[in-house]
């Protein structure tokens, strides 16, 4: 859990008014968390596109300020202040350095994309696709538990390599897509929002599929076992 | 994760595990995935022409235990029911009797899916094959 964010954004200590900060601007304490938000969170807009550098920079900046040694002397009260920030930066930073995560995440936060209520559909020549892939895989692990021939094994195996190239092009292609509809949101008014959100829910959904068979192929081809 | 006895009866001894002709006039098939996770399910029905009764189902799903489980289970439910009784047949019915926990409602709404989707294949291929009796030129329409 975290701290709840503080109803005034006045400093605790000294209740200068603190405008989010991490820290208060004239007495320099650690402040609770202002938003819950992960882009806030670095002083960022919600935009998609953000430069990787300046992330990082703002990561290790904010990490070294937040670390829990430099509140060794401090009271309880900052002690737990300064983890549960590092704690909130590290997650904060692990979802928005991933290009993936953070389209999912921002969704999310905005109430597009909803565990369970996704309910449109691929398209059927991707599920089919995904499905004889899987077939496949599910040959060569049984040929594999069986000690078959070496002939045949080798033969899956070419074919599932075959298709994990396939499937890693998908994926690099599903990809550039998400970067340019990315793109797109980050330029477009509020009113144009809602048609490029659910176009970016879109194709999340279908690298889904794609992301899991580039692991199962993985893992298959790696000869350990499929979960 | 725990899951229920019956998941795992399913899970370990799955009913109706495999494949029907998709070009067989009379079967079904239904080809869904769940986007949340990356999981595909696939469920066929064999359906009786003139009394619509579902005569036949398998499926085949490449997923975790639960949409096993609910694809097992409902190939069980739609045999021997017709074609509009097996619409019937909902994603909670499913959560119910197998005692699914919220993080996997959608692998039972896949199974709901499924039958759906084998159905409305089915009805498909059935208006195709009425609206040309006869080896037809239209033939080769798109749809
Ligand atoms: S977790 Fe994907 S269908 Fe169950």
């Amino acid at each position: 859990m975290q701290v709840s964010p503080s109803p005034s954004p006045a400093c605790w200590s000294c209740h200068a008014a603190t405008d989010g900060a991490h820290f208060c601007p004239a007495c320099g304490k650690i402040q609770p968390l202002a938003s819950a938000d992960y882009f806030a969170f670095f002083g960022l807009p919600q935009r998609l596109q953000l430069d990787a550098d300046d992330l990082e920079r703002r990561y290790l900046s904010l990490s070294w300020k937040l670390h829990p040694d430099n509140f060794v002397r401090a009271d309880q009260f900052e002690r737990d202040l300064s983890l549960e920030l590092s704690s909130q930066l590290n997650d904060a930073y692990r979802t928005l350095r991933d290009p993936v995560s953070r389209v999912e995440y921002l969704l999310a936060r905005l109430g597009v994309r909803k565990e369970g209520q996704t309910r449109q559909q691929a398209p059927p020549e991707l599920l089919e696709e995904v499905f004889e892939l899987n077939e496949s895989l599910e040959e060569l692990h049984m040929a594999r538990e069986a000690g078959g021939d070496g002939d045949e094994t080798a033969e899956l195996r070419r074919r599932l390599e075959e298709a994990g190239r396939g499937f890693e092009k998908k994926l690099a292609d599903v990809d550039a897509e998400l970067a340019a509809a990315s793109r797109d949101l980050d330029a477009a008014m509020d009113g144009a929002r809602d048609p490029l959100l659910a176009r970016l829910n879109e194709i999340l959904n279908r690298r889904s599929y794609i992301r899991n068979l580039v692991a199962n192929v993985a893992r298959e081809l790696q000869e350990g076992e499929p979960a | 994760m725990a899951y229920s006895d019956k998941v795992i009866d399913h899970y370990k001894n799955p009913r109706n595990v495999g494949s029907m002709p998709k070009s067989d006039p009379q079967v079904g098939t239904g080809m869904v995935g769940a986007p949340e996770c990356g999981d595909v399910m696939r469920l066929q029905i064999k359906v009786n022409p003139e009394t619509q009764v579902i005569e036949d189902a398998k499926f085949k799903t490449f997923g975790c235990g639960s949409a096993i489980a609910s694809s097992s289970l409902a190939t069980e439910w739609v045999k021997g029911k017709t074609v509009e009784d097996a619409l019937q047949i909902k994603n909670t019915d499913i959560v119910r009797e197998l005692s699914l926990p919220p993080v996997k409602i959608h692998c039972s709404v896949l199974a709901e899916d499924a039958i759906k989707a084998a159905i409305g294949d089915w009805k498909r291929k059935r208006a195709e094959s009425e609206s040309q009796p006869e080896a037809s030129t239209a033939a080769a329409q798109g749809d």
